[in-house]
């Protein structure tokens, strides 16, 4: 819970100043454990969460284990084809159900007293049942926990611990259509495949979330994979692309000068065959979406972040990145790539090399950014408890004159994060977390028109 | 796979290769690395080798079918040298003080003219006030030249079952 008798946490955690243009945000929110502690609260146990892709767990019977928000799950298909997420804890005494990463399995035993469960989670065998005399009622109350809530949207599957939070579809708002748009990329849909990238960054969470939606720092960090792209005869360009925010804390940035994407957008590194199916594949999609959708889907390369935990970076090709955060000062990882599941073998294996060479902790490109959030994580120990006003404080205002003027916010600039930021103390609820002064707009531009 | 003919060599084609060679090159490869060296490591490989580090979850599957933490051919392999050589590197720059320790080689006849070598690593990596520990498995295709060994494909498989926190690959592994 809150400690309110800690006085750093009583000064505000962002303070707009609407006179000055400027936005700050609070550096105790990257280092508090006490900030971690009410996020795991007021945010992971409250709101829906990217679980997992349904592709993960194809078949019935399949499934993985997986810690979300700090809670080990197993998420399978039951022998049904249902798809399904449970606590992964014996309900006896609280054992680790499955130890196993992932895998195929109709049945589920504990190895401690082999209580055994059903991938629907039923009772299948209690040794020596007799013993418990409440009979079938014991047997019923010692079912698997499934995590509260479950839902699917376009094979993306989330959970929620609150077993009272609102549809997914609602939660989800203007994100829910892009995430369609990924779906319809490719006929016969998209899958992800093995080859899990599973790493950790000293870092908060949110340091990796307003990386990603941050088109201000893709030129100086990145120097170098911009010289790579140069050198092959493409020029990244930062001009006429936006960051928009979705709502309800979820936000994308167009970045299509920054690279090519296989099947989608054709450079010149990924060679002359690839031009030629990414031609017709264009002009499939124009034939199967019309135009106009097609353009979206097709022409502009996505970062999309759903909020809390699920980025989708729809650059070079596409990859799921979901956010785990461990401690205030460390975040787990994971990564997935989501393909086209009909893809000829020259059309993969470019797809698998490209992805990877920017994307990933061995890419040529994301060992920056994660060099940048664990270089902010250090530096921002220089101004703790600093009692000088304002200095333990990040910088986030660029851009927000376009705010005032209800103009769309440059991907260059830092919308995306304001609007993140500002969903976040809402949703913390820390009693004062934001501070406005001077004149504050009547409201934010919020989504997107594309029809 | 075929057993050494006479202790400790292998023959691919013509020539006769020790283990002690096949372990030479990689020791000599490991102080290459440790010296930042990138221009000799690159002279290490054989034009249109390869360099791959298989996700934590590797089993057996295909580059080329499965996702990976690095999948470099030949241009990939180049850039990387290039981007690691540059101030702009900013994951290696300052760059990692790296200590490997390589052991456990293994040396088998792959075809007419290269050897498969399998060995253990460890590589200790300093940086940022961290000291992360790197353990796994090196599976090489070494080319055999008149000029010596060359790297065909250069794998390094992680013991892990993640990368730890602040373990990123940005530096050769």
């Amino acid at each position: 819970m809150w400690d309110a008798s800690q006085p750093k946490a009583t000064a505000p955690m962002i303070v707009e100043d609407w006179d000055r243009l400027t936005f700050r945000v609070n550096r105790e929110a990257y280092r508090s454990e006490g900030i971690f502690a009410r996020e795991r609260e007021a945010i992971w146990s409250r709101h829906w969460l990217y679980l997992g892709h349904e592709t993960e767990i194809a078949n019935p019977n399949d499934f993985v284990v997986r810690t979300l928000a700090g809670r080990p799950l197993i998420f399978c298909r039951d022998s049904t084809g249902e798809v399904r997420a449970f606590l992964n804890s014996c309900p006896h005494r609280g054992t680790v159900l499955c130890r196993e990463t992932q895998g195929s399995s109709k049945l589920f035993q504990c190895f401690y007293h082999a209580w055994t469960f059903r991938n629907t989670g039923d009772v299948a065998a209690i040794p020596d049942e007799q013993a418990y005399q409440a009979g079938e009622d014991f047997r019923a109350a010692m079912r698997l926990r499934a995590v509260p809530q479950l839902a699917s949207h376009e094979g993306f599957v989330f959970v929620s611990f609150n077993p009272d939070v609102r549809p997914l579809l609602d939660h989800l708002g203007e994100a829910a259509d892009y995430l369609t748009m990924i779906e319809e990329q490719h006929v016969g849909g998209m899958q992800t495949l093995p080859g899990v990238q599973l790493y950790s960054v000293r870092g908060n969470w949110k340091l990796a979330v307003e990386n990603a939606m941050d088109g201000y720092h893709f030129s100086p960090t990145h120097n170098t994979f911009v010289g790579y792209l140069r050198e092959s005869g493409y020029a990244v360009t930062d001009d006429d692309q936006y960051a928009y925010n979705l709502g309800n804390g979820h936000s994308l940035l167009v970045l299509t000068g920054h690279g090519g994407r296989i099947s989608m957008i054709w450079e010149p590194r990924f060679g002359a065959d690839e031009r030629v199916r990414t031609q017709a594949h264009r002009a499939e999609m124009a034939e199967r979406l019309g135009e106009r959708r097609a353009h979206y889907v097709a022409d502009e390369s996505h970062i999309l972040y759903v909020f809390p935990n699920l980025l989708l970076f729809d650059i070079e090709g596409l990859s799921i990145r979901q956010l785990e955060p461990v401690a205030a000062e460390q975040t787990d990882v994971r990564a997935w790539q989501l393909v086209p599941r009909d893809e000829e073998p020259a059309a993969r294996a470019l797809r698998m090399k490209t992805v990877v060479s920017f994307v990933g902790p061995g890419g040529l490109a994301t060992p920056d950014d994660i060099e940048a959030y664990e270089a902010v994580q250090r530096g921002i120990d220089a101004t703790a408890g600093d009692a000088r006003s304002g200095l333990d404080y990040s910088d986030m205002s660029r851009g927000m004159l376009d705010e005032v003027k209800g103009v769309q916010g440059r991907s260059i600039d830092e919308g995306a994060m304001r609007g993140f930021w500002r969903r976040w103390v809402d949703a913390v609820g820390i009693p004062d977390g934001l501070h406005s002064s001077g004149e504050r707009p009547a409201s934010f531009l919020e989504g997107r028109e594309m029809r | 796979m075929t057993l050494a003919n006479s202790y400790g060599t292998t023959t691919v084609g013509a020539r006769a290769v020790s283990r002690p060679e096949v372990e030479d090159f990689l020791y000599a490869e490991a102080d290459i690395l440790d010296a930042w060296r990138y221009d000799d490591w690159l002279a290490l490989f054989e034009e249109g080798a390869r360099y791959e580090i298989p996700t934590t979850d590797y089993r057996r599957w295909s580059p080329h079918e499965s996702g990976s933490f690095v999948n470099d051919d030949w241009d990939l392999l180049r850039a990387r040298v290039k981007r690691l050589k540059s101030r702009k590197a900013h994951a290696e720059n300052p760059p990692s003080r790296t200590h490997r320790l390589v052991s456990n080689v293994r040396v088998f006849e792959e075809s007419t003219d290269a050897l498969r070598v399998t060995a253990s690593f460890v590589v200790h990596r300093a940086r940022d006030g961290q000291f992360d520990t790197y353990v796994g498995r090196y599976e090489h295709l070494l080319a055999v030249t008149d000029d010596g060994l060359r790297f065909r494909l250069r794998r390094s498989i992680l013991g892990h079952e993640a990368l730890p926190a602040g373990a990123r690959l940005s530096f050769i592994l």
